[in-house]
């Protein structure tokens, strides 16, 4: 028996050794997650701390010093950095904005004309319409970083009016937990959705997840193709009257037609069971069209680079997993490292994902989607044009 | 139209196949099988049947030469060409988990095939395979001999006036080679051009009107097997050994006046000789054949199998012991 399983090690050893592409991916799928992971998700344990602090955009249109104050106190945060001018000019409120809306700040502070006059006690009458205080953010921001951020300047501005309302009794005092100043700072989300209603947490999710499943379909097409490939049965339809072109089509309409019931059904249940609102339903169309197109572009890659189930299965669930993870669908890309979030652009799911979100969350429409969806044909035209290179029918 | 203007079912003209590293695996190969007949083409692995397969079913493209279907240049009218020949590989190439019915509407449908027609022929396509009962299970609970059969079914589903098998009956039993044998020839009384490849010398003999038998990329006699066995299968003589014969034994074995071909090696020997019986007293005589002690000398039955032996110098199957030698050179 011992002899049997020696000789059974030693022969699937030596098919392993042939199919070294299989091995490579085997060592290579953990190593790539473990490092781009961590790299990723430095972002989500670190945000907000001395080496990775928030950049917050200020937009100070205080007429009186109590806006200044509270910066300053602000200032001597660890973990947040508070941005006054970009590129040597000082901020207006439209600028901010424009700058969160392209994601280049996840956040901004402004602090409108009347701040400081918030400090005296509120005459009787009606309310103003807007808070003094308004913390600007992307909807896309995660919760718990927006909630962390919002703590941090309610209490600097709760701090400063018992200050201002208390004089010397005041020091010392922790404002925490008190309801005093509470209505002193509002969070407005950049959306054409109401004021002050956030993305749920399926809004956030049925995008990103779609797009981490319909990416699936890789695995699914290239295994196909394989086993139509090695069982002779591509070999047999060709000897058909029809035209290689043709059976390629053929066999990629029925896959991306799932694709597209795919994140059809998705959708429906984030509307269903959680209530998304699907914001443009034109423009989720687009975005959904070309993103089916370039997974069954990288489908048919993968088959064309694989040349065993193997390594078929290795490379799917490889660039299934990891370039999710990348393109930001488990991890917010405004989280990663700067070298990361550049790197995530190079992935058809970043940009799957900020059409879905610019459609979705940020209520944009058809022609705001655009360029996000000529992005992802782009990546459909590149996986086919060297799938097709490579690619053979009998090999 | 008279007969002689029909061009021939498959015209193979100057054929050549190599591959990117200078591999030649089929030179310049020309042959005309004719309307209806059956015809057989023979070789061992390695031979270049499957090449000239893939080349004239349209697979892959000649390097030169050109491949003619019913007179229809598959080079510049592929799919008019390819719409005239059916093809069943040697592998099971169909889909396991659908059903003997899915499998041949789907390979109908790729022919045009509509409606009752498609419907019609693959109740024909059924009832020759004898899968009638069992058209709607899926394939994958079929037997080998079922799935043999609708291997076959698919590539007569679209009523292909030309049919081209590539070993069809490797790992078939006794019983249902008989009776895709029986299917076949029914075929060709029909008037179906069948080209059928094999190396399975029987079977060949039995079925083919005309076989060429090709090795290493050529084709190197075409003919009736009556007029090859005639030309070049009789006066082949057997012998057995007890033990490898030693190369002087066989320079002198070779060196008989009765022999005028040598094949074999170690205990299997092949001879060429024009008086069979004369030439098994003198290999008894030869004191080396004696000395490595004769356990079996037989005049072999004139067939396929010994015109192959004498015109490849090899046998079809793999030999028991090692590879043969080329038959020696002919003493006159």
């Amino acid at each position: 028996m011992t002899y049997q399983v020696l000789a059974l090690t030693v022969k699937e050893l030596k098919v392993l050794w042939r199919d070294r592409e299989a091995l490579v991916l085997l060592f290579a799928m953990p190593l790539f997650f473990i490092v781009v992971m961590s790299w990723a998700l430095q972002g989500v344990y670190e945000a907000g701390t001395r080496d990775r602090p928030v950049r917050v955009l200020v937009v100070n249109r205080d007429r009186g010093d109590r806006a200044a104050e509270v910066l300053s106190d602000l200032k001597g945060l660890e973990g947040l950095l508070w941005v006054e001018a970009v590129e040597g000019n000082p901020l207006t409120l439209e600028r901010a904005e424009s700058l969160v809306r392209k994601g280049r700040f996840p956040l901004a502070l402004h602090f409108q004309e009347g701040f400081s006059d918030a400090f005296q006690p509120a005459p009787p009458g009606p309310s103003p319409e807007e808070t003094p205080a308004v913390l600007v953010a992307d909807p896309g921001l995660n919760r718990p970083l927006l909630s962390s951020v919002r703590g941090s300047v309610l209490g600097a501005i709760q701090r400063r009016l018992w200050s201002a309302r208390l004089g010397p009794l005041a020091a010392g005092l922790d404002p925490g937990g008190g309801e005093a100043g509470t209505g002193m700072l509002g969070v407005r989300l950049l959306s054409r959705f109401e004021d002050r209603r956030r993305p749920t947490a399926a809004e956030q999710h049925v995008p990103a997840y779609t797009i981490f499943g319909v990416f699936f379909i890789v695995l699914t097409l290239a295994s196909g193709l394989l086993r139509e490939r090695q069982e002779g049965t591509f070999r047999r339809i060709l000897t058909a009257p029809m035209t290689r072109a043709t059976l390629l089509v053929g066999k990629l309409v029925p896959y991306y037609l799932v694709n597209l019931v795919q994140i059809g059904l998705m959708f429906a249940v984030g509307v269903l069971l959680f209530g998304v609102r699907p914001g443009s339903v034109p423009a989720l169309v687009v975005v959904s069209l070309a993103l089916a197109a370039s997974a069954n572009g990288m489908g048919l890659l993968v088959a064309a680079l694989g040349r065993t189930e193997a390594q078929v299965n290795g490379f799917s669930v490889l660039l299934a997993v990891a370039l999710s993870a990348l393109g930001g669908m488990m991890v917010p890309s405004f989280v990663m490292p700067p070298g990361l979030r550049l790197l995530s652009r190079f992935t058809p799911h970043a940009w799957a994902l900020e059409g879905y979100h610019d459609a979705m969350i940020r209520g944009l429409g058809l022609r705001d989607v655009l360029p996000e969806s000529a992005v992802l044909l782009g990546f459909a035209v590149l996986f086919f044009a060297f799938a097709l290179w490579w690619f053979r029918f009998d090999r | 139209m008279t007969a002689a203007a029909t061009p021939p079912a498959i015209a193979l003209e100057a054929l050549v196949k190599e591959y990117p590293g200078g591999t030649r695996a089929v030179r310049e190969i020309s042959m005309e099988i004719l309307e209806g007949e059956f015809f057989g083409l023979l070789g061992p692995n390695g031979a270049g049947k499957t090449t000239s397969i893939h080349m004239l079913t349209g697979l892959s493209e000649p390097t030169s030469g050109e491949v003619r279907i019913q007179g229809v240049s598959m080079a510049s009218r592929p799919l008019e060409a390819k719409s005239r020949l059916g093809f069943v590989p040697q592998e099971f190439a169909f889909y396991p988990s659908l059903s003997a019915l899915d499998n041949l509407r789907f390979f109908g449908s790729l022919y045009g095939l509509r409606g009752e027609r498609l419907e019609r022929r693959v109740r024909e396509a059924l009832e020759i395979s004898a899968l009638g009962r069992r058209s709607r299970g899926p394939v994958s609970t079929f037997s080998n001999g079922m799935m043999r059969r609708l291997n076959v079914a698919v590539g007569l589903v679209h009523e292909p006036r030309v049919l081209i098998l590539d070993e069809p009956t490797v790992g078939v039993d006794a019983q249902n080679r008989r009776a895709l044998h029986e299917t076949l020839e029914r075929l060709n009384r029909q008037g179906v051009t069948v080209l059928y490849t094999t190396h399975q010398m029987e079977e060949a003999q039995r079925l083919c009107r005309r076989v060429a038998i090709m090795d290493r990329g050529r084709i190197l006699h075409a003919d009736t097997p009556e007029a090859l066995v005639r030309r070049f299968g009789e006066g082949l003589v057997r012998v057995e050994l007890k033990s490898p014969l030693p190369t002087e034994a066989r320079e002198r074995l070779a060196r008989l006046d009765s022999v005028q071909g040598l094949d074999g090696s170690g205990r299997i020997w092949h001879l060429k000789a024009r008086e069979p019986e004369r030439a098994v007293q003198d290999v008894l005589a030869l004191a080396g054949v004696r000395e490595a002690g004769v356990l079996g000398l037989n005049i072999l039955e004139p067939n396929l199998e010994s015109v192959f032996i004498h015109v490849t110098g090899r046998r079809l199957r793999d030999p028991g012991e090692g590879a043969p030698a080329p038959l020696a050179e002919e003493n006159g």
